[in-house]
């Protein structure tokens, strides 16, 4: 037979005869207790060993208790003290007597009420009287501590070591003592031999294919060690922020939209009724690109359509911008300001062909601002733009949605604000209840295109859009306070490792 | 957006309650959109607001506002007016880069310092926005007792001022806040406010200049002369505005005549006439300020639609009336329909959903219930996102930490740092681009798309490639553990004058191994698995790339096309971001894995 060494150990150190406990053992095949404890059990699987559990109650005193052992318990040495002083004929001043007691702090108090429940006794209006009854020399519980200190198994009564675990002067502890004896199997084992099996390390192909697994031993590793952390692949945190919106549009019904990230002004602004004079388009917030610098070919039709909307507005009481209207202008290229260049070009049929109503579409690309950079703005941010396409679509319809996307976010009590933007009307900032702060936040911007922007791009229904930046969601969802170090090429490698994944 | 400076007190005077507190005032103008943003010194209100309301840049239209809100007024209100005694004319010198005029005359004004303050407020309110900056419109307010209108020959009453031109070193005259004859060309060069403006008149031969019987008053858009300044003692005033565009300075007349009315003023026309000769508007004869009503019609139905409620007839023309509009029901083409009048301070309404949203605002569209629309679509990825996850997805899973970096660079990063050499700019004759250009041959070489007016010189352009964001993430981070194996699938961009953009647009997957030992075939080997997990043949024939070790760059061939390179990094790219362990790389085209 083959065991491991720890079990060959505790098997030798057992008798059939005599029951020995565990610290014996331990002892004697040089084996912690937790090691021989764990060979003993599994001994006892085997049927070669029999451990039997046995529990025994110990009293310990404390380190109050050891001390008083030393210094008398505080109410005797005030009885003493009452007496010397005369208190057992007449009152005496209970400043006096805790003077020549010679205590202070909290043992006052301790003597004063041990004093009286021992009855000692009284204490009344500032007054000491004893008792000369009473003899403090055979009082139970400072007897119960004498002989508890000096080890003597013989403890008093029950109620004596109850009073004085009260008083938080001893304290009671259990221990199981196991025991093992030898099986009638354990005998003829060792009576047969036995060897001891080896330890290995590493688990081998030859270990496994050999069947030697079977009679070794695996040596034992300190399992809660650190252990070397590795430096695992990753996805960026905003990145996967991103994949989830993404996930959460498709699930309800968006589809996603693509296209140039250097753009004409025509898709950029002019499609969505931007006068050509407005400030934003001035070359200071924008990127315009001083090379290439524009666009080959536009749509004619859509051109004069546009330029049509601008000048005379649609509709029979409609009117338009009493603005400058450049061709050239128009066709001037720009790094996008923002992704509703990607709408403009889908709804106009350029992108993708004529759409049918009802069509959900959305995009989560990057827009870019020529602006300040900050804590919060970037020069290039991720822009989720999402627009539903249908007949008959009123600001409740836009409200419902726009209420459904950001619960998915955690975000409710959505406010709507009535704002102006130049392409929608209604338009409406979104305002949300932060999930941590409780604040008023502004989550987004949303409306109704115009029919000056819908209607040159050939659509003639309804549709209702919203965009917001993905950075800003991030930093709600997350609480990151600073852009730039999540975003870019200053991004700390630590952040990106140890980042909490979202989901 | 702008802001606007409101005294409470004005507020309260000029709306008649002078019960409501600072803090209902502040709960009143939030609730139509004008959000308190904090007070000045004066104990004055900064507030924001959206810039279609222009009407509200002063305190006079923003208590009309409110007044309305309350209930104390309805309708559209116009204020009255007393036939012209002035005329503008404009000669054929009117410079032709700002050939407009319009005007009117305000009587009757006892102004207080806060009084004249929010009028110049108003004016540089409205030049900052309807204005553009003075291009489009200019103001000038003067006081009319300095004016000595020109007695014409017959025996008509009439008095006139002139605008015309004035040869830049011509005429001179004492401009505001100076002691001094000036000709306008001086003002532009000497005076700290001609400086600011130079820019608008920068060019032209003549400068626009307006005459009265004395001489010179003012120089619009610079700067008015000193002898028409307004002050609290003035009485009558002449308000003046030229630019590119009648419709426009016409409304900016407008809402200073709103403004002005509030404050007492009587509202007196004025006669512009255009002479033979004198631009686009010659021969042209006008009354100002227009203070015509505008009509609109608005289908009842399409109010219903865009709210989603059922509204009765009667509380739709309340909605309105309670907006500053008049509104009469009828039975139009399209069922029941409201004949709109629009007040002319409204620059705003440019479509009748501009009145539905009036509508709205006065019922209240935080009352609205939302509604998931009864609508049903197909939602998806598009294929190229899906590519780029699932390549995303395999790079993470071979171990690279994945990097998110700017598409904005600047050159020396894109081009001097690898070792490649930088394309030279087109000379603005558009006459380059593709290939042979030195430094384009190389994956990453290309001419980069160019801002015209960055806003940093650390982003100047678009970057052509994804490796030098890559380098830039390792030399930040050199004091973090390796290895160092991080990867980017990101944007880049060249000029590619085939495009219709003319600027080809890609994404790359960028990827460099930085830790001790780093070699080209653990690169290779992780190339080889990203590969392998999109079912493509690779190849990795050598060739030569400035940013690599001669010898130890190849070609990224996938399906037989090159698609990108490979290598270990070039010792001198490697010190250049101050690196000290061996870095090896790839970068090929995403689209190749399709």
């Amino acid at each position: 037979m083959k065991l491991p060494d720890a079990q060959v150990a505790v098997l030798e150190a057992a008798s059939a005869n005599e029951e020995r406990t565990i610290d014996r053992i331990a002892g004697e095949a040089d084996l912690d207790p937790t090691a021989a404890t764990r060979a003993a059990f599994e001994l006892e699987e085997e049927g070669l060993l029999a451990v039997t559990e046995r529990t025994s109650s110990e009293v310990s005193l404390t380190e109050e208790a050891e001390e008083y052992v030393e210094t008398d318990l505080p109410e005797l040495r005030l009885y003493r003290a009452a007496v010397s002083l005369g208190a057992d004929e007449e009152a005496v001043e209970l400043g006096r007597v805790i003077g020549e007691a010679g205590l202070d702090g909290p043992a006052v108090d301790i003597a004063l009420s041990n004093f009286a429940r021992k009855a000692y006794g009284e204490i009344d209006s500032g007054e000491v009287t004893a008792d000369p009854e009473k003899n403090a020399d055979s009082d139970d519980e400072a007897a119960a501590l004498d002989a508890l200190a000096a080890g003597s198994a013989a403890y008093q009564s029950d109620v004596i070591i109850e009073d004085l675990e009260n008083r938080g002067l001893v304290e009671r502890s259990e221990t199981t003592v196991r025991s093992v004896t030898l099986t009638e199997n354990g005998v003829t084992a060792l009576m047969e031999g036995i060897e001891t099996a080896e330890t290995v390390g590493q688990l081998t192909s030859e270990l496994l294919t050999s069947g030697e697994w079977r009679d070794v031993e695996f040596s034992e590793y300190n399992v809660e060690a650190d252990a070397e952390e590795p430096t695992p692949g990753r996805q960026h945190p905003l990145r996967r922020m991103a994949e989830q919106v993404k996930d959460t549009l498709v699930g309800m019904g968006f589809q996603e939209m693509q296209g140039p990230h250097v753009d004409a002004d025509f898709w950029i602004n002019d499609c969505l009724f931007m006068p050509q004079d407005h400030p934003a388009r001035n070359h200071w917030d924008r990127f315009a690109l001083e090379e290439p610098g524009a666009i080959d070919e536009l749509p004619e039709d859509l051109v004069a359509a546009v330029e049509s909307a601008h000048r005379e507005g649609v509709g029979p009481d409609g009117e338009g911008y009493h603005s400058p209207w450049d061709l050239d202008f128009a066709k001037a290229l720009a790094l996008r300001g923002h992704t509703t260049s990607l709408s403009a070009r889908h709804l106009s049929g350029e992108a993708m062909g004529e759409l049918e109503p009802p069509q959900r579409f959305f995009s989560i690309e990057k827009a870019y601002r020529n602006d300040t950079l900050d804590a919060t703005h970037l020069l290039e941010f991720f822009q989720i733009e999402g627009w539903v396409m249908a007949e008959d679509l009123s600001v409740r319809d836009l409200m419902g949605t726009f209420t459904e996307f950001y619960e998915q976010f955690g975000i409710t009590d959505i406010e709507f604000k009535p704002h102006y933007n130049p392409y929608t009307e209604p338009s409406f900032e979104l305002f949300g209840r932060h999930p941590e702060t409780g604040e008023m936040i502004e989550i987004g911007n949303s409306g109704i295109f115009r029919p000056e922007m819908l209607e040159p791009l050939g659509v003639d229904c309804d549709v209702m859009a919203w965009g917001l930046a993905l950075e800003r969601l991030f930093m709600l969802a997350t609480g990151a306070e600073d852009i730039r170090d999540v975003h870019g090429t200053l991004v700390d490698l630590e952040y990106l490792r140890s980042e909490e994944v979202t989901y | 957006m702008p802001t606007v400076e409101v005294d409470p007190d004005a507020l309260r005077q000029l709306t008649g309650h002078a019960d409501k507190d600072d803090e209902q005032l502040r709960e009143d103008l939030f609730a139509l959109g004008l959000e308190y943003e904090g007070e000045t010194e004066d104990g004055e209100f900064e507030l924001e607001f959206a810039p279609d309301r222009l009407d509200r840049l002063s305190v006079e239209g923003v208590a009309r506002s409110l007044r309305y809100q309350y209930g104390d007024d309805r309708g559209v209100y116009v204020p009255s007016t007393n036939d012209p005694e002035w005329t503008i004319h404009v000669d054929s010198d009117v410079p032709e880069e700002r050939p407009y005029v319009t005007g009117a005359v305000i009587r009757g004004l006892d102004l207080d310092e806060p009084a004249l303050e929010s009028l110049i407020q108003l004016q540089e309110k409205l030049h900052a926005t309807m204005g553009r900056q003075r291009a489009k419109g200019a103001i000038g307010v003067h006081d009319l007792t300095m004016l000595k209108g020109e007695v014409p020959n017959d025996e008509e009453t009439t008095k006139s001022i002139t605008y015309t031109g004035v040869e830049p070193d011509g005429d001179t005259f004492v401009p505001l806040d100076s002691n001094a004859e000036m000709a306008p060309a001086d003002v532009l060069t000497d005076h700290p406010i001609g400086d600011t403006y130079a820019d608008l008149v920068a060019g032209q031969d003549r400068y626009p200049a307006i005459y009265d019987e004395i001489g010179l008053f003012s120089f619009p858009p610079v700067i008015n002369g000193r002898r028409t300044e307004v002050s609290t003692d003035s009485r009558d005033l002449f308000v003046e505005m030229t630019g590119t565009d009648q419709w426009t300075i016409d409304k900016m007349l407008t809402i200073v005549c709103y403004a002005l009315d509030a404050r007492g003023g009587q509202v007196e026309e004025v006669r512009v006439e255009y002479d033979d000769g004198s631009g686009p508007a010659a021969g042209r004869e006008l009354v100002r300020p227009d203070l015509a009503t505008k009509r609109k019609r608005v289908a009842h139905d399409d109010i219903e639609t865009m709210l989603g409620v059922d509204l009765d007839e009667r509380d739709v023309v309340d909605y309105f009336e309670r907006s500053g509009l008049d509104a009469e029901a009828d039975d139009g083409d399209d069922g029941t329909e409201y004949a709109v009048g629009v007040p002319p301070y409204r620059v705003d309404v440019l479509h009748p959903v501009d009145l539905i949203d009036d509508v709205g605002r006065a019922y209240g569209f935080n009352e609205l219930e939302p509604r998931y629309p009864d609508v049903s679509t197909v939602g998806g990825r598009h294929e190229r996102s899906r590519l780029e996850a699932a390549a995303r997805d395999t790079l993470v899973g071979i171990g690279f930490e994945d990097l998110l970096n700017f598409h904005l660079i600047d050159e020396e990063q894109n081009y001097e740092r690898l070792n490649v050499e930088r394309p030279e700019r087109s000379s603005g004759d558009g006459a380059n681009g593709d290939s042979r250009e030195p430094g384009t041959d190389v994956f990453g070489g290309g001419a980069a798309p160019t801002i015209e007016q960055p806003y940093s010189e650390d982003f100047t352009i678009v970057r052509t490639w994804a490796l030098p964001s890559v380098m830039m993430v390792l030399e930040n981070n050199t004091h973090r553990a390796y290895p160092q194996d991080l990867a980017e699938i990101g944007f880049s961009a060249h000029v590619d004058e085939s495009e219709n953009t003319n600027v080809a647009e890609r994404r790359t997957v960028a990827a460099a191994l930085c830790h001790a030992g780093a070699s080209y075939e653990d690169a290779k080997s992780r190339l080889q698995a990203l590969v392998d997990a999109f079912g493509k043949d690779l190849e990795t024939p050598p060739t030569e790339h400035p940013t690599f070790i001669s010898g130890r760059t190849a070609s990224v061939e996938i399906d037989g096309e090159t698609v990108g390179v490979i290598g270990e990094v070039h010792p001198e790219v490697i010190v250049e971001h101050d690196l000290e362990l061996p870095v090896a790389a790839f970068e090929f085209d995403l689209e190749a894995l399709r």
